[in-house]
């Protein structure tokens, strides 16, 4: 009956297929659902969702597998692993994203760090040219063009 | 001072021989104290309550798991430590403090390596290792933030402190009770499918039918709902050995 295992802090918690959980489901250790999930899931570590599963609620981890249904915003600090029998309707928000063929992503989605943003011309310093009032052009007449040399 | 509490069936005469090795063994490791055999006339509450008020601070108990179940709801509320020597057949609770059977036990009571652990409560009665409730229609509202609904099929709730289920030792030292929810599912003709959940929580709260039969301790006893369930972070004083699960 006993073996000799030592307790590790990484316990999963695991929510079965016959469970239905409601409310805030708040964690610090890494989280596998195969149930169902209303409300919010947030975890400091990793979140499994299973094939026959469904979640109707935002999702914050730092790394996620999903192969089942989520209906709801995620945001995903690491990577998000998608597998063909994935369904998502609503945005993400992650550092790596990985589709397989075959899953359904209906959303936004916004990839990579703030650090990794595009960087924009700086248009600031430049002078600004007033589109909206006409400005006649000037013709310059042979005395004109003497004045100015 | 030690206060030495022996289990009923240590009367039995098959337990004569090592009960004798044991009280040998305790004198010579200069610990030996008052001992008291129970019996089913004597009321072990009251005999425990007397003797904390006379000034007892370690209190060794001489049987298995049931023994100690019986104790530990009157020892939790006062200052003193408790130590096991176990005899007979089940003692699960031993094994995971790492004390070993019999007249060994009595180096490790030597010894004195004390660890403050958790204790479940439910409804003002404490319990040192897990509750087990069975039943359909049950909801659990885990620390205040969501709730577990249990509507489909037979479900077994194991909430656990100080336990070896399920291939995994819980940790009375995390400050958190463990939640196993095991499901079965019955088919005609098809093998039963049984799947298993498992959460981590301080508190609870069991609703449902009007009435639940919780099994504490291994003593069945039948519980008004809503229950609270609660751990009580470093609540008892326990003597532990080297070979402990935590």
């Amino acid at each position: 009956m006993f073996k000799e295992t030592p307790i590790t802090n990484e316990t999963d918690t695991i929510i079965g297929p016959s469970v239905k959980v409601e409310g805030d489901f708040i964690t610090e250790g890494n989280v596998v659902v195969e149930g169902m999930i209303c409300g919010t899931i947030k975890t400091s570590k990793n979140l499994k969702v299973g094939s026959k599963s469904k979640i109707f609620a935002n999702i914050l981890a730092e790394n996620a597998l999903i192969a089942g249904e989520v209906q709801g915003n995620i945001k995903i600090n690491d990577k998000l692993e998608l597998t063909s029998t994935a369904k998502i309707f609503g945005d993400i928000k992650v550092g790596t994203l990985i589709i397989a063929a075959g899953s359904i992503f209906n959303g936004k989605c916004q990839m990579g760090t703030l650090k990794e943003k595009s960087i924009k011309p700086d248009f600031s310093k430049q002078e600004k040219i007033d589109l909206k009032t006409p400005v006649e052009p000037e013709i310059l007449t042979e005395k004109k063009f003497l004045k100015k040399k | 001072m030690y206060y030495y509490l022996y289990d009923p069936q240590l009367s039995d005469k098959k337990y004569n021989n090592i009960t004798a090795r044991i009280e040998t063994r305790l004198t010579d490791l200069g610990i030996n104290g008052k001992i008291n055999r129970l019996s089913f006339l004597k009321n072990i509450n009251q005999l425990l309550f007397e003797e904390i008020k006379r000034g007892v601070k370690t209190v060794i108990i001489v049987g298995d798991d049931k023994t100690i179940g019986q104790v530990i709801n009157l020892v939790a509320d006062f200052n003193i430590t408790i130590g096991l020597i176990p005899i007979g057949s089940d003692n699960n609770i031993a094994r995971l403090l790492g004390v070993p059977l019999g007249e060994e036990a009595c180096d490790v009571i030597s010894s004195r390596i004390i660890k403050k652990i958790d204790l479940g409560k439910i409804n003002n009665h404490y319990f040192l290792t897990n509750l087990i409730i069975n039943g359909k229609n049950i909801a659990l509202e885990c620390d205040n933030n969501y709730l577990i609904n249990l509507s489909e099929g037979n479900n077994t709730i194991n909430i656990s402190n100080l336990n070896y289920c399920y291939n995994s030792p819980t940790d009375p030292l995390d400050s958190q009770l463990d939640v196993f929810i095991e499901n079965v599912q019955k088919k005609l003709l098809r093998k039963a499918k049984s799947t298993l959940s498992h959460f981590k929580n301080a508190t609870l709260k069991i609703t449902g039918d009007k009435t639940v039969p919780i099994l504490i301790n291994d003593e069945k006893k039948i519980v008004k709902t809503p229950a609270e369930v609660i751990v009580v972070p470093k609540k008892l004083k326990i003597i532990v050995g080297k070979g402990r699960y935590f």
